[in-house]
């Protein structure tokens, strides 16, 4: 499970980014629902480990703190994160997701700082937020539409080439669709089904690519060493076939 | 109760609360009944007339090579293919870190191609060592039954039968040491195959791989058979041939695997928790039905007196169980006792007045075993697809009166004792096997798996009590996010109450076996022979139609197999 390039599974998506998100000592429900992000991730085609890997060394190198907070405003509300550092689209993303299934029905919410939006939209994909559009202005100077406009159906809208997966650090308004948000000038479009990209990586299995190890050294903290100790409390310690 | 199930009034007062079912004791009381998966997969392909065909048989003198059988059901065909290998008897290993199978695995979606089966010729006897694709649906290995595969081969080749007794002993030629499915070292997932009929019930693909594994090993020592016996040689009897099942061990692995499908097991138990309430609701029995079940107990019996194992506490139980059939037997002979309405209540009512947990649920079993047209629905409601959510607009008030209802289990436990949290379970870095640690013997237990649900719902509960009644979830998790997963757990309960083992799994007591045969009980399995504390040996398949036979009316009448009537 360590090769540079790797097929892997929806289950396995599900298995080592849990274990992964809890590496970097993540809450286990919080994991949980970053593995959940991670499968909607592969589901729509994308690698998940490159999509994931800058938020666990975010959290691993303390650049990203997984601690959260709201504040109630007029329009909604803003999530934001006391420190200096970023905060992490591990607790942004359920956050959100949380936040908008209590119904945020015109209102908008503002997610500060956030180092990989991505996550964020993958949890509202994983969690059916239809009927949502999220904006962002990255630092690095690139904008980002992403709506999600029917069942299973989204469109990212971006003032550049560069791959969703790959923006880092912006501050997210989180809103209703509407068609009187400003478009980013110069417009790259593009939109996803998820059941067409889903039965086709159920034929095919996941891509991963060179993350794919930071990954799965994460999700490796989960494990426990092997001594002569623990191997005897294993399921059929001590036994060769006797039947 | 959650999933689609529907029930009369009468059948509701029948059912079993969860808090009586969903207990470690009677949990590892299970036996099979029959809307066990091997039970429903085997009706299946009577039903639909499965057509099974031994596509490829490359192997030498010895067994050795590559085989490859194949079954076509209504609308696809899948494909067992089998390597052989000669292996050093001292590397023939139950345990999940083994490296060598004396037989390997994979169930092909399809018919594989020459270019399949090289690929798969270099990573099936890898195992977990190996990379699979989304063409292949379960992977597995098996190792030779030492005592009974040469004795049958040899018996055989000079033109007699095994000795039964001998046979029924072991009671299979190969076990099985894992069955991999659902995406495991990148094999298809189950969203894959989900909606097809033939796969959507649990468990479905990864036994008929089982069952086409059982064939193979028949099959291979009637071949090895023949090439050493030449002329000489006989095949099995077929009534031995359906009597020889496919063994398994099973280790620790299954433990996590019941509390990380909370919804999958709410199903599970709900149908035959309904099934029992059926049962038990019949006023006035279905003609014959009464007879059938006398008959049963008969042969249960018979059953019971084929079920030996080393283990001294299940052989305490075997013992008791024995007693109690007899028992039973002679009370239900007292026509005073049945002819009334709701006998099957009054049976049940009776066993679990009297007798042990372990009889208790064996007449649970052979109760619903005569009412297949009353309770043979429910086999297709044994599945689910979804997930535990989050309520994030669930007061904590409710929360807590959901703690109060559902988890007085948990709560009421003192886990300030050292006996309370005395084990841990974690995956080992050998090969991910899962282990049931000791937290004052061994290090590691900073990285324990998630099944920590009594002490999680404890500490939970100390949490609320600091904050308001009206808070929301939602704004409980933002502060709390380390109750996030408790949380979702306990609210999933109160819609699917039988979802939740109602015990404390770290508990100085606590036995995993008791997990592993609640499991193994709804695949079907029979005479659990456990080796400890951590793992058992089952029969799985043990009387079941062979494929030629699966067409005889008798196809589904294969519980609590018997020694066959002619070679006692």
């Amino acid at each position: 499970m360590t090769k540079k390039q790797l097929t892997i599974s929806l289950n396995e998506v599900i298995f080592f980014f849990t274990r992964a998100g809890f590496g970097v000592k993540a809450p286990i429900g919080i994991a949980e629902d970053f593995a959940r992000s991670n499968a909607w991730i592969a589901k729509n085609g994308f690698d998940p480990s490159l999509c994931s890997i800058g938020a666990l060394d975010n959290i691993d190198s303390q650049y990203s703190d997984l601690k959260i907070q709201f504040k109630m405003t007029k329009n909604g509300g803003h999530f934001f994160c006391a420190s200096d550092l970023y905060l992490s689209s591990l607790s942004a993303s359920v956050s959100v997701v949380d936040r908008i299934n209590l119904g945020i029905k015109y209102n908008e919410l503002v997610v500060k700082n956030v180092d990989f939006p991505i996550l964020v939209i993958a949890a509202m994909g994983a969690n059916k937020c239809n009927g949502v559009q999220a904006f962002w202005l990255d630092e690095s100077n690139h904008e980002y539409l992403v709506r999600f406009t029917a069942q299973g159906v989204w469109e990212v809208v971006s003032s550049n080439s560069q791959p969703i997966e790959l923006s880092k650090g912006a501050n997210m308004i989180i809103q209703p669709i509407s068609s009187e948000t400003s478009l980013p000038s110069k417009t790259y479009l593009k939109e996803y089904v998820t059941a067409n990209e889903k039965e086709d990586i159920l034929q095919t299995g996941i891509k991963v690519g060179e993350n794919w190890q930071g990954i799965y050294d994460y999700f490796s903290r989960c494990l426990v060493k092997s001594t002569a100790e623990s191997r005897a409390s294993g399921a059929g310690a001590g036994l060769v076939d006797t039947d | 109760m959650g999933t689609g199930t529907k029930f009369s009034d009468i059948s509701l007062d029948f059912m079993r609360p969860p808090e009586q079912v969903m207990r470690l004791d009677r949990m590892g009381s299970s036996h099979q009944t029959r809307l066990s998966f091997m039970r429903s997969l085997i009706r299946r392909m009577s039903n639909e007339k499965w057509q099974f065909e031994c596509l490829r048989r490359d192997i030498d003198s010895e067994g050795f090579g590559v085989s490859v059988y194949a079954v076509t059901t209504p609308h696809r065909v899948y494909s067992l293919i089998a390597f052989t290998q000669d292996i050093p008897p001292n590397r023939r290993t139950d345990r999940v870190i083994a490296e060598v199978w004396d037989a390997t695995f994979s169930l092909y979606d399809g018919i594989p191609t020459q270019e399949d089966i090289d690929y798969l010729e270099q990573n099936t006897p890898k195992q977990e060592g190996g990379r699979f694709r989304p063409s292949e649906l379960v992977l597995g290995r098996a190792n030779k039954s030492l005592r009974l595969f040469e004795h049958v081969i040899s018996s055989l080749a000079k033109g007699k039968q095994p000795d039964v007794e001998l046979l029924s002993s072991v009671g299979y030629l190969m076990r099985t040491t894992a069955i991999y499915g659902s995406g495991k070292f990148g094999c298809a997932d189950r969203e894959k195959i989900a909606s097809r009929a033939e796969c959507r019930g649990a468990f479905q693909i990864e036994l008929l791989a089982v069952y086409l594994i059982r064939w193979f090993t028949i099959d291979l020592v009637e071949y090895v058979a023949k090439k050493r016996g030449g002329k000489e040689a006989v095949r099995l009897d077929p009534s031995i041939s359906q009597f020889l099942g496919i063994g398994n061990s099973t280790g620790l692995g299954m433990a996590p695997f019941l509390l990380k499908h909370p919804n999958l097991i709410h199903s599970w138990v709900l149908a035959k928790e309904s099934a029992l309430a059926r049962v038990r609701g019949i006023e006035m029995p279905l003609k014959g039905s009464l007879e059938k079940f006398i008959k049963s107990l008969y042969r249960v019996s018979q059953h019971l007196m084929e079920w030996r194992v080393d283990d001294e506490a299940q052989t305490l139980r075997i013992d008791c169980l024995r007693n109690e059939i007899k028992s039973l037997t002679n009370w239900c002979s007292n026509e005073n006792n049945l002819v009334k309405p709701y006998p099957w209540n009054i049976i049940y009512q009776h066993t679990e007045d009297y007798y042990s947990l372990e009889c208790q649920e064996l007449v649970v079993s052979l109760i619903i075993e005569p009412h297949g047209p009353l309770v043979d629905d429910l086999a297709d409601t044994m599945f689910s697809e979804s997930i535990p959510k989050l309520q994030v607009d669930m007061p904590i008030s409710q929360l807590n009166a959901i703690v109060k209802d559902y988890y007085a289990w948990a709560t009421t436990i003192d886990f300030t004792t050292t006996k309370s949290q005395q084990h841990f379970w974690y995956y080992s870095e050998d090969k991910l096997e899962p282990r049931f640690g000791s937290r004052e013997d061994e290090e590691g237990s900073e990285q324990e798996m998630p099944l920590t649900i009594g002490r999680d719902t404890h500490e939970l509960t100390d949490a609320l009590l600091l904050v308001s009644d009206e808070m929301l979830v939602a704004d409980f998790v933002l502060d709390h996010p380390q109750y996030r997963h408790i949380i979702r757990r306990i609210q999933n309960t109160f819609i699917m109450p039988y979802s939740e083992v109602q015990d404390n799994l770290l508990d100085e007591s606590m036995l995993p076996l008791n997990l592993l045969r609640f499991k193994l009980a709804f695949f079907g399995a029979s005479k659990f022979d456990p080796k400890s504390e951590l793992w058992t040996r089952i029969s799985m398949y043990q009387g079941a139609p062979m494929p030629e036979y699966l067409s005889d009316s008798s196809h589904d009448d294969w519980y609590f197999p018997v020694i066959p009537k002619q070679f006692i």
